[in-house]
């Protein structure tokens, strides 16, 4: 090993040659050793992110896709329900006519049956009047003439009277 | 007083061949270098995950996400496979100097380190200028303006790598110029200042405690990673230029 120095500035060819090869290798080992190996994780990364990205981008859509279809759900399930209301009420409406409708002609028939009950007890009562008071008459007449009358040629004129009343 | 000299790197010594090629201090420094950042991307990219756990990995990947990003700023992204070279070229520069902070021979203060840098990316830029209008058109863009310009052309061509090579160097020896005659007129102050303290105490060089940690700031840290800055961003807008078509 000597002692000798180079110059402060000296020119050599060969340390040139040397100093190229150095950075050219040494670029090499950067390449290798640092951007490829970074830029491969920074890939996978990037990878990841945008698989995550996807995913969320799918479940958005299969929400989307869902809450549509739910909605329809919805608005069919209340339509229905508007329908079944409908039929029910029309139903119902219907059922309370005919209530209504028996409970009248039920009611007029009573009525009816009464008017006829009357008049037939009206008639009755005529009748059993019309006697009675032809009784009387003839009970009348006896106790008047003193005597025997035929009592059905009374009943007839009696019968001919009232109907000239 | 001791005589100050300041000289190029030690001789290690010579390999027979040629008619000699000495190994000096630079290469075996170049290499320590090298070493120091192989092992550093061994460290910092041991383990790289997908989802990044270690400080190690961040630093990793901020380094080449710099880069990169410097790269194809001022490069653009066709220049994208350059990003290592530019990488290296910042690393070594830096590291080279920065290793004047442990008393070692910095190998950037070797003109050679700086020339042999020069002269390749020299070669680049030619090589893309070629590329990007073919040789007659290289040839022809020494004409441009017009005939009259060609030797201007040519030294302005020339100058570029000797102005990128002889910037680099001389700030880089510059600073151990100062550092070293700063602290042998210290040592000189020193003596006359303390020498009359009796025995060992007047041999201690007071004054060089602290004046010079202050200069290694600058000339150390600052200034090597400036140069090694400024080189690299040199390089990118050479070669990006070289290969616009104007």
């Amino acid at each position: 090993m000597s002692n000798e120095y180079l110059e402060l500035i000296s020119l050599n060819v060969w340390h040139w040659v040397a100093t190229i090869g150095n950075l050219l290798i040494l670029t090499w080992i950067l390449r290798k050793l640092l951007f490829d190996r970074v830029k491969k994780v920074l890939a996978e990364r990037q990878g990841q992110v945008d698989g995550l990205y996807q995913e969320a981008e799918e479940a958005k859509d299969a929400a989307l896709k869902d809450k549509t279809e739910y909605e329809a759900k919805l608005s069919q399930a209340d339509a229905e329900a508007d329908t079944i209301l409908k039929k029910a009420s029309a139903r119902a409406e219907r059922r309370s006519d005919e209530i209504i409708e028996n409970a009248n002609r039920k009611a007029e028939e009573t009525l009816k049956k009464a008017e006829a009950d009357i008049a037939q007890e009206k008639k009755k009562a005529m009748n059993d009047l019309k006697n009675e008071i032809s009784e009387i008459s003839v009970q009348i007449a006896e106790t008047i003439v003193q005597r025997e009358i035929n009592e059905d040629d009374h009943r007839e004129l009696i019968d001919s009277f009232i109907e000239n009343l | 007083m001791d005589s100050i000299s300041i000289t190029g790197a030690k001789i290690f010594f010579e390999i027979p061949i040629f008619g000699g090629i000495p190994i000096t201090e630079t290469q075996v420094n170049s290499w320590i270098v090298m070493a120091f950042i192989t092992i550093l991307c061994l460290v910092l990219t041991h383990d790289l995950k997908v989802r990044p756990t270690s400080k190690r990995q961040i630093i990793a990947e901020w380094i080449v996400e710099k880069v990169t990003g410097l790269v194809r700023g001022n490069m653009g992204g066709a220049f994208i496979s350059y990003a290592p070279f530019i990488c290296a070229i910042l690393g070594l520069s830096a590291f080279s100097s920065l290793s004047a902070l442990l008393g070692m021979y910095p190998p950037t203060a070797d003109l050679n380190t700086i020339a042999g840098w020069a002269i390749l990316i020299f070669g680049m830029i030619t090589y893309t200028k070629i590329k990007t209008s073919g040789f007659l058109g290289y040839l022809k863009g020494y004409t441009e303006p017009f005939a009259l310009f060609t030797p201007f052309n040519i030294l302005s061509e020339l100058g570029t790598p000797v102005s990128m090579a002889f910037r680099h160097f001389g700030n880089v020896v510059s600073g151990v110029v100062i550092s070293t005659l700063v602290y042998a007129a210290l040592a000189g102050a020193s003596t006359l200042l303390f020498g009359w303290l009796p025995g060992l105490l007047g041999k201690i060089p007071f004054l060089q405690v602290g004046i010079p940690a202050v200069l290694s700031i600058y000339f150390d840290l600052f200034s090597s990673c400036m140069q090694a800055f400024i080189f690299s961003m040199l390089t990118m807008l050479y070669i990006a230029n070289a290969a616009s078509k104007d």
